[in-house]
C-alpha cells in the first residue's frame, strides 16, 4: 500500500469512529446538494421542454401575427394588420423563405356529421399548410392549389376529429357541415398529441384560406397570421430582422413607432419557456445556496471540534511518524468523504423530490449526468473549503503538545 | 562513534516574554544496545531531554547526532522520517487510538514508514505473538487491561524495527506486577539488540537499565553505570 492509500484507508476508518458528526454533516450537506439537484434538473428541464416544443415549432419557421401586445391591451380591431397582398410580397421578395403560408383563424365552431356534432378549432390556409407545420396528411390527399384558387369547400381534419365525428370509418370523401356550409373531407393529418397546455392539436379542421375569409369571415383583405420557414436554419435572426423592416415598410410606420405585428421566433419562445420556469428556480437557488452555506458553517465547526476532541490522536500519529501533510490530508480526507456521503444522498432526495413536483406542479424535470455532477462538485468544494481550515489546524499542532 | 551523541545541549522557551533555559548545556553519549534509564523530578528538564531524544523537537543550541547524521537543524518532515525510521514511543497512558483495534494500532506506524515491506501485517502479527496478545487483535483498546494496552503500545513501538525504543513513565499507571511484566518485556527487547531508554522517576523500573543519569534542574549530574 502507498501513503495516499493509506492516509485513505485512515480517513473512512475515523468518518465511522465518529458516527454523530458523520451524521449531522452528512444531513447539512445532503439538504443544500438536494436543492441544487433540483435545480439543474429544473434548468435542464426547462431548455429540453423548450427544445421540444421548437422542434415541433420548427427551429427554421417564424409566425407573423397582426397586432402587437399594446395594441391588444387597448382593445379594438387592431390586430387586423397583415393583408394577403402582405402575404404574396413576403413571397415574391424573400427567396430565402422556401414556405410563406398565411393563416386565417376561423375559430371554434361545432361540425356536424349526420347525428354528431364536435367543436372544432377551423382554420383556413393554403395548399402549403401541411409543409409549414411538417404535418404530413396520412390519409387522403393534400390541400391543392386549385382549391384555394376555386375556393372549394374541402378541408383537412386532425385525428380526434375524424375519430370523433366518424369513429373507425374512413372519413375521405365524406361531408361534414361547418357554418351551414358542406364540406367534403379531403384528407386527415397525422396523429400531433396535446400541447403540454392542454390544448388538443388534432381537434382542427384546415379549409383553403380562401373558403375560410370569404365565406365564413366575410374578410377579404386581412389574414390572422403567417406563417414564414428559411432554408437557411443558421442566419434566422437576421431574416427575422429583414423581415421586420420589410413589413415595417410596407405598413409605412414611421421611425418610433412601434410594430403593428408581432414576429415570433424559436428564440424568443426558448426565451418566454425558460423565464416561465426562472422563478421557481431562482427561489430554489438561493434556498439551496444558503443551505449549503450554513452547512458549510456546520461542517467547519465539527471538524474544529473534532479536531479539538482529537488532539492525542494527531500526538500519537505525529510521534509515530505521520508528517503534517499526513494529518492535513487525512482530516481533509475525512470531510470530502462526508460531504460525499451528503452528496451522494442529496441526489437521491433530490431524484425523489423533484419526482413529487413534476407531480404535484407539472414542472418540467430533466435528470442527467450535469445534475448528478453539479451535486458531487458542490459537496466536493464544501467539503474541501470548510475541511480546509480545521485540518490545517491540526496539522499545525505542536506534537509536543498535542501528546501531553 | 556513538549511537547517538549530544553536546552541550540547550533549550530555552519563551514563556510570556520571559526566556526560560530548560536544559542547560547536555551531554550525553548512548550507544547501540545500550539500555539507559533517565530520572528527574518534574520540572528538572527530564521531559524535555526525552522530547529532544524522540526527535519531537530540536535544541537551541547545541550539537546533536543521531547515526552519524547532524539532526539539531532537520526541518519537521525530516524529524518525522527520522521518527518513524529510528524511534518506537512508549507512553505512560498508552496512548492508543480508541477507535482502532489492537492490530491496526500496532499498524499505525507503518502506514507513515517509506519503506516497501511486503510483510507488514505478517510482522504485526508476530510482534503481537511477541507480547502475548494474538488472540485480541480484533479487540479495541478499552476492552483490554492497562497491561495489555501497554503492551500493545510496546509491540507498535517496534513495528517499524526502530533502533531506539523510547518509554517515557511506561509503567506509571500499572500496579507492580503489571510493571514488572511490562519492564521484563522491555528487557528483552534489550537483549534482542535494540537500544532502550525508559524515562523514569522510580528507582525500581531504573533498576532495569545497565546505566542511569539522573537530571536536575536542566543539567546532568549524576551518572551511574
Amino acid at each position: 500500500m502507498n501513503r495516499p492509500a493509506n492516509l485513505f484507508s485512515q480517513s473512512i476508518k475515523a468518518t465511522f469512529a465518529f458516527k454523530l458528526r458523520a451524521f449531522f454533516c452528512i444531513i447539512s450537506v445532503a439538504l443544500g446538494v438536494a436543492s441544487i439537484v433540483i435545480i439543474v434538473a429544473a434548468v435542464e428541464g426547462a431548455y429540453k421542454k423548450a427544445f421540444d416544443i421548437v422542434e415541433m415549432f420548427g427551429p427554421d419557421a417564424v409566425i407573423i401575427v397582426g397586432g402587437n401586445d399594446e395594441a391588444r391591451a387597448v382593445g379594438g380591431n387592431k390586430d387586423k394588420t397583415i393583408t394577403l397582398e402582405d402575404v404574396k410580397a413576403v413571397r415574391e421578395s424573400f427567396a430565402c423563405a422556401y414556405v410563406v403560408v398565411p393563416v386565417s383563424m376561423v375559430g371554434m365552431t361545432t361540425v356536424f356529421h349526420r347525428d354528431r356534432k364536435e367543436r372544432t378549432f377551423i382554420i383556413g390556409s393554403d395548399h402549403n399548410y401541411s409543409r409549414a407545420w411538417s404535418w404530413p396528411v396520412v390519409s387522403g390527399r393534400d390541400l391543392a392549389k386549385e382549391d384555394v384558387k376555386r375556393m372549394k369547400n374541402v378541408a383537412l381534419i386532425g385525428r380526434y376529429l375524424a375519430d370523433e365525428l366518424f369513429e373507425d370509418k374512413d372519413p375521405v370523401g365524406k361531408y361534414l357541415f361547418a357554418g351551414g356550409l358542406p364540406i367534403r373531407i379531403a384528407g386527415v393529418l397525422k396523429e400531433r398529441g396535446t400541447t403540454p397546455r392542454g390544448h388538443n392539436m388534432d381537434n382542427r379542421m384546415v379549409v383553403p384560406i380562401s373558403t375560410a375569409m370569404r365565406k365564413m369571415q366575410n374578410e377579404k383583405k386581412y389574414v390572422s397570421m403567417l406563417r414564414v420557414r428559411f432554408i437557411d436554419q443558421n442566419n434566422l435572426e437576421f431574416h427575422v430582422e429583414e423581415l421586420r423592416m420589410f413589413l415595417r415598410q410596407r405598413h409605412r410606420l414611421h421611425e418610433g413607432e412601434p410594430d403593428d405585428f408581432m414576429i415570433i421566433s424559436p428564440k424568443e419562445i426558448i426565451k418566454f419557456l425558460v423565464a416561465l420556469t426562472g422563478s421557481l428556480v431562482l427561489f430554489i437557488g438561493i434556498a439551496g445556496i444558503t443551505t449549503l452555506v450554513v452547512a458549510g458553517f456546520v461542517l467547519a465547526n465539527l471538524f474544529l471540534l473534532s479536531v479539538k476532541e482529537r488532539t492525542r490522536e494527531i500526538g500519537i500519529r505525529r510521534a509515530v511518524g505521520a508528517r503534517q501533510q499526513d494529518i492535513l490530508f487525512q482530516f481533509l480526507g475525512e470531510s470530502v468523504i462526508l460531504t460525499t456521503a451528503g452528496g451522494l444522498l442529496g441526489f437521491v432526495t433530490g431524484f425523489f423530490s423533484s419526482k413529487l413536483l413534476v407531480f404535484v406542479a407539472q414542472f418540467p424535470i430533466c435528470f442527467s449526468w450535469k445534475a448528478f455532477a453539479a451535486g458531487i462538485v458542490m459537496s466536493w468544494a464544501v467539503g474541501i473549503v470548510s475541511g480546509l481550515q480545521p485540518a490545517l489546524h491540526a496539522a499545525r499542532l505542536n506534537p509536543i503538545e498535542a501528546i501531553r | 562513534m556513538p549511537f547517538f551523541l549530544m553536546e552541550n545541549i540547550t533549550k530555552t522557551f519563551n514563556l510570556a516574554a520571559e526566556e526560560v533555559q530548560v536544559l542547560k548545556g547536555i551531554n550525553l553519549e548512548i550507544n547501540r544496545g545500550e539500555f539507559l534509564a533517565i530520572m528527574g523530578t518534574s520540572g528538572s528538564g527530564k521531559s524535555t531531554l526525552m522530547h529532544l531524544i524522540g526527535c519531537l523537537d530540536v535544541p537551541t543550541s547545541g550539537r546533536f547526532v543521531l547515526d552519524d547524521r547532524e539532526i539539531s537543524h532537520l526541518s519537521d518532515n525530516e524529524l518525522s522520517l527520522i521518527r518513524s525510521r529510528y524511534i518506537g514511543f512508549v507512553f505512560q497512558n498508552f496512548y492508543l487510538l480508541p477507535y482502532a483495534t489492537v492490530l491496526e494500532n500496532v499498524s499505525l506506524p507503518t502506514l507513515y514508514d517509506e519503506k516497501k515491506t511486503d510483510n507488514k501485517k505478517k510482522r504485526v502479527i508476530e510482534l503481537l505473538k511477541q507480547v502475548g496478545l494474538e488472540d485480541r487483535m480484533g479487540f479495541k483498546p478499552s476492552q483490554l487491561s492497562g497491561g495489555q494496552q501497554q503492551r500493545v503500545a510496546i509491540a507498535r513501538a517496534l513495528v517499524n524495527d526502530p533502533e531506539l525504543i523510547l518509554a517515557d513513565e511506561p509503567t506509571g499507571q500499572l500496579d507492580d506486577k503489571t510493571s514488572r511484566e511490562i519492564m521484563s518485556i522491555l528487557s528483552k527487547m534489550h537483549q534482542n539488540g535494540k537500544t532502550v531508554v525508559v524515562v523514569t522517576h522510580d528507582a525500581d523500573v531504573a533498576g532495569y537499565a545497565q546505566r542511569l543519569i539522573r537530571i536536575t534542574d536542566g543539567m546532568i549530574c549524576d551518572q551511574t553505570l
